[in-house]
């Protein structure tokens, strides 16, 4: 009995210094808790968003559909699908050769020998094809006789090869497979030629031998390049085998093929994004202590690289403007193109182009990362002074404590003030503002011994600063609006919806009750949080731009609506390149308050929609004044502070 | 007297506020042992790493046969070898001396004949064609030894290279040393075991926190400081200090 209570002692002792090792480990709880509770929901969110403007889009094209068959039949179909001016648009001459060509979506070839007939020509490997045939044949099933049999036996001929078909199937599922074999087979290998060289004592040896570090960079690079291509390669051509297996066998009937041209032409990307990948492995591998950190560190890199490529996947962009030039997104798109048989030939070079040129930066850093000493001896931790518990703690928080509150109030956010808002907009709005965001810092503060002022820096900032960051507020809606229009169009779906939840025009609230909602809460809550800890933590370790721009991109997912991302990010860069300037969050607090002040107004008097019906030129204008009148705003508060501080 | 072919002259470095090194200035001539002693945090590594072109002095020169330290054509006459020393785990012994063989610039006859003459010298025969991950520690640090000296390199840099070794290991190692002397090379060696020092070097250089306190033969040493041992004597000057 003695003997079993001490092995279980021992066991729980274990146990419990284990866990305490493990715990003390921040890197351990990022992955812990960032992953599962931040990034997996984020990524998940973005998909579906993705999924959600991609079916708007193609819900919005009508399909260019013609009919072909004896006038009288003809004109009642006809008659029925120009019902339809939504979802399907008729041209009045086509053939076969015009749907296999892509000219026409979709051809309802109609006949009446003894019954009915009605063939759907389409071409299987072309999305808007398929959903033509969808939409016709929803059309021709509705041409009922008096009787309520239908008139039409109706059936579908698909132009495809079946090798094209083969393709469009293996578009749906390969280009994201082929980005995410080559990330999982470039990961490894980098970190094992970085960290794991560093961690062998290999690192000194080579590094004393007369060879240059650019070369033995490059050396390393094309290693993990090649390894990751192998694994990409070998990946494409099982998945596709085994894809076309499983549809054979899902229908025994089916005489589909692997394409093996298309699937060998899609192995064109494999070779730049292996080259991408390697180059930016590598280079935040290099500046690791050791494997683990280096799991670690390329573990976020990993995931920042996926995203983009499922928005691809998911979101079935064509290969251009934007799109062209996003890596990752432009390859899984460049990968689905030639999958399909029809790529853009500018689209193509922009992508292969842009992840080149990528990879080329990453290989740069990595080079200027070699040859610092600071990766022959990246040194210890950095060791942060002793606090004393029972004083005040003047210290700004660490980068990692920034971190840590943005995933709390991420995770507080999606879980428990998401589902209440949705119960009940305002109470949801008010708790997750007062409690989840001003409430976190404050909790923060008490915890760390940290006076609220101290950790806010609520100092009084300068007239010319708090004057210079009105201005941003006042202009900078017009510039950020208008520039996200441009890049990213926000649709006019959500804009309606965000206002009619937030700013109801029937009087429900009032004025000053959604001013306070909608400008005031925010502008000291979602300060106080951002521009606050968030931004102080990681200025610890990034300079201002670098921290501005964090932080920014921070606030920007924070919104959680992707269409919302690019606004708001700007903002918050703009809030903080304000609050670094002056030296106060006070000033970013009116910045923030009087933007969305002007943005309730503009809402609230329907003046946004005037200003939505502006041209090209009229946009440029007010983009200009915008841009100049918050650059002015910008200097103020530059100018502002420095006259203090002298 | 030869020309010295190893010379740090005035030799700082400084990692932010901390100073490793501080004006540190020291000479080896050919077919000369000098042993660079002094407690962990010395600044014995950083001043070698300084002279295997890894760091670059904060003030101060390195130069290797004339050449800056940090120079390619300084490194081909350089052999360096760490305690921490690792070799490539799934590489053979073989298989990492014609890397680091071909990265000297050596041809691949060249690699082959001095394989072959590393590997008697130092008994590597049976070695040669295992892989690394399979070596013993002492067996390991034979093998880095053979890739330091691989290419017959003028001037050698060694950096406490019996730290965790056998006494038989550290016994060969040390003959291996004495070898080289005899064939004129200039030998600077790192360790923190006095009495290896004593039993190994023609020259010490005392160094304690980034400063040479003292430099000199083992005995000069000991009678300046009214010593009987080495240890007893570096005991005596960082209790001076």
């Amino acid at each position: 009995m003695t003997q079993l209570s001490q092995r279980l002692s021992h066991v729980l002792l274990t146990l419990g210094k284990e866990l305490r090792e493990s715990l003390r480990d921040r890197r351990t709880l990022v992955v812990m808790i960032l992953f599962p509770l931040v990034v997996y929901p984020l990524l998940s969110l973005l998909a579906a968003q993705v999924a959600v403007a991609r079916d708007r889009t193609r819900q919005a094209r009508p399909s260019l559909v013609a009919v072909l068959g004896p006038d009288g039949m003809r004109d009642d179909l006809s008659a029925r699908i120009r019902a339809q001016p939504k979802l399907l648009s008729l041209i009045e001459r086509g053939s076969r050769a015009d749907v296999a060509a892509g000219r026409l979506d979709s051809l309802a070839q109609l006949a009446e020998t003894g019954a009915s007939r009605a063939e759907i020509v389409y071409d299987a490997s072309r999305e808007e094809s398929r959903e033509a045939a969808e939409r016709l044949s929803d059309v021709i099933a509705s041409v009922l006789p008096a009787g309520c049999a239908p008139r039409f036996s109706l059936e579908k001929h698909n132009l495809a090869p079946e090798a094209g078909v083969g393709g469009y199937l293996l578009s749906k599922v390969l280009p994201l497979l082929i980005v995410l074999m080559v990330l999982l087979g470039a990961f490894y290998p980098a970190i094992d030629v970085t960290a794991g060289e560093r961690e062998r004592g290999t690192l000194e040896t080579i590094l004393a031998s007369p060879i240059r570090r650019f070369d033995l960079l490059l050396g390393k690079v094309l290693a993990v390049t090649a390894l990751a291509a192998l694994t990409g390669l070998l990946n494409l051509a099982s998945m596709s085998v085994t894809l076309i297996q499983v549809m054979r066998l899902a229908d025994p009937g089916s005489t589909l093929q692997v394409p093996w041209t298309r699937a060998a032409a899609a192995s064109a990307v494999v070779l730049p994004s292996a080259f991408l990948f390697a180059s930016l492995f590598v280079a935040v591998g290099a500046v690791a202590r050791g494997f683990k950190e280096a799991q670690h560190l390329l573990t976020p890199v990993y995931f920042l690289s996926i995203a983009p490529a499922v928005a691809g996947a998911v979101g079935e962009y064509r290969l251009t403007g934007l799109a062209a030039w996003i890596p990752c997104m432009n390859v899984t798109l460049l990968a689905r193109e030639l999958l399909l048989g029809h790529v853009s030939f500018l689209g193509a070079l922009a992508a292969l182009a842009s992840t080149l040129a990528c990879g080329c930066v990453a290989l740069a850093v990595a080079a200027h990362i070699y040859g610092s000493e600071r990766f022959v001896d990246p040194g210890p931790r950095e060791r942060r002074p002793e606090t004393i518990r029972s004083t005040a703690n003047s210290n700004p928080p660490t980068a990692g404590q920034a971190m840590f509150l943005y995933a709390l109030a991420f995770v507080l956010l999606y879980f428990v003030w998401l589902p209440l808002q949705r119960h009940n907009l305002v109470l949801g709005l008010l708790v997750s503002e007062w409690g989840g965001l001003l409430g976190l810092v404050v909790l923060f503060a008490l915890f760390t011994r940290r006076p609220l002022a101290d950790l806010l820096r609520i100092v009084r900032p300068p007239p010319r600063c708090l004057a210079g960051a009105a201005l941003v507020g006042l202009s900078a809606w017009a510039a950020v609006a208008i520039l996200s229009e441009w890049v990213s169009p926000v649709p006019k779906e959500v804009i309606e919806q965000l206002r009619r939840s937030l700013i109801p025009t029937d009087g429900s609230r009032g004025f000053w009750g959604t001013l306070a909602l909608v400008a005031l809460t925010p502008a000291i809550c979602e300060e106080a949080l951002f521009r606050g800890p968030i931004l102080r933590g990681l200025r610890t370790r990034a300079n201002p731009v670098a921290a501005a721009a964090l932080t920014g991109l921070l606030f920007g997912v924070f919104h959680i609506e992707l269409s919302r991302i690019l606004p708001t990010a700007l903002l918050g860069i703009l809030l903080s390149v304000v609050t670094l300037e002056s030296g106060s969050i006070l000033p970013a607090m009116l910045t923030h308050f009087l933007n969305n002040a002007s943005l309730v107004g503009l809402a609230y008097f329907r003046i946004d929609d005037k200003v939505a019906e502006f041209g090209a030129t009229a946009s440029a204008m007010i983009f200009m004044a915008g841009a100049a009148l918050t650059a002015l705003g910008l200097f103020l508060v530059h100018s502002g502070s420095r006259q203090a501080r002298l | 007297m030869p020309e010295a072919a190893v010379i740090l002259d005035g030799v700082c470095k400084s990692f932010g506020s901390l100073r490793a090194v501080v004006d540190l200035t020291l000479s080896v001539v050919p077919g000369e042992i000098y042993g660079l002693l002094g407690p962990n945090g010395a600044g014995k590594t950083t001043a070698l790493r300084m002279l295997a072109g890894l760091l670059q002095p904060s003030s101060g020169r390195a130069l290797l046969l004339g050449l800056d330290a940090g120079s390619l054509q300084a490194k081909t006459r350089m052999g360096f070898l760490s305690g921490s020393t690792g070799l490539y785990a799934h590489l053979t012994p073989r298989e990492t001396l014609q890397y680091f063989g071909r990265v000297h610039g050596l041809s691949a006859i060249d690699v082959r004949r001095r394989t072959a003459t590393l590997a008697g010298w130092l008994g590597l025969e049976k070695l040669l064609d295992r892989r690394c991950e399979n070596l013993s520690s002492g067996e390991k640090q034979r093998v880095s030894l053979a890739r330091a000296v691989l290419h017959d390199p003028p001037v050698l840099i060694l950096d406490e290279p019996t730290a965790g070794l056998d006494v038989l290991a550290s016994r060969s190692l040390r003959d291996f040393v004495r070898g080289e002397r005899a064939r004129g090379k200039a030998v600077l060696f790192s360790t923190h075991y006095l009495a290896e020092a004593e039993l190994l070097c023609d020259r010490i250089g005392l160094l304690f926190r980034g400063r040479l306190l003292r430099e000199g033969t083992p005995a000069s040493i000991r009678a300046e400081c009214g010593a009987t041992t080495l240890e007893e004597a570096f005991l005596k000057l960082v209790d001076s200090e």
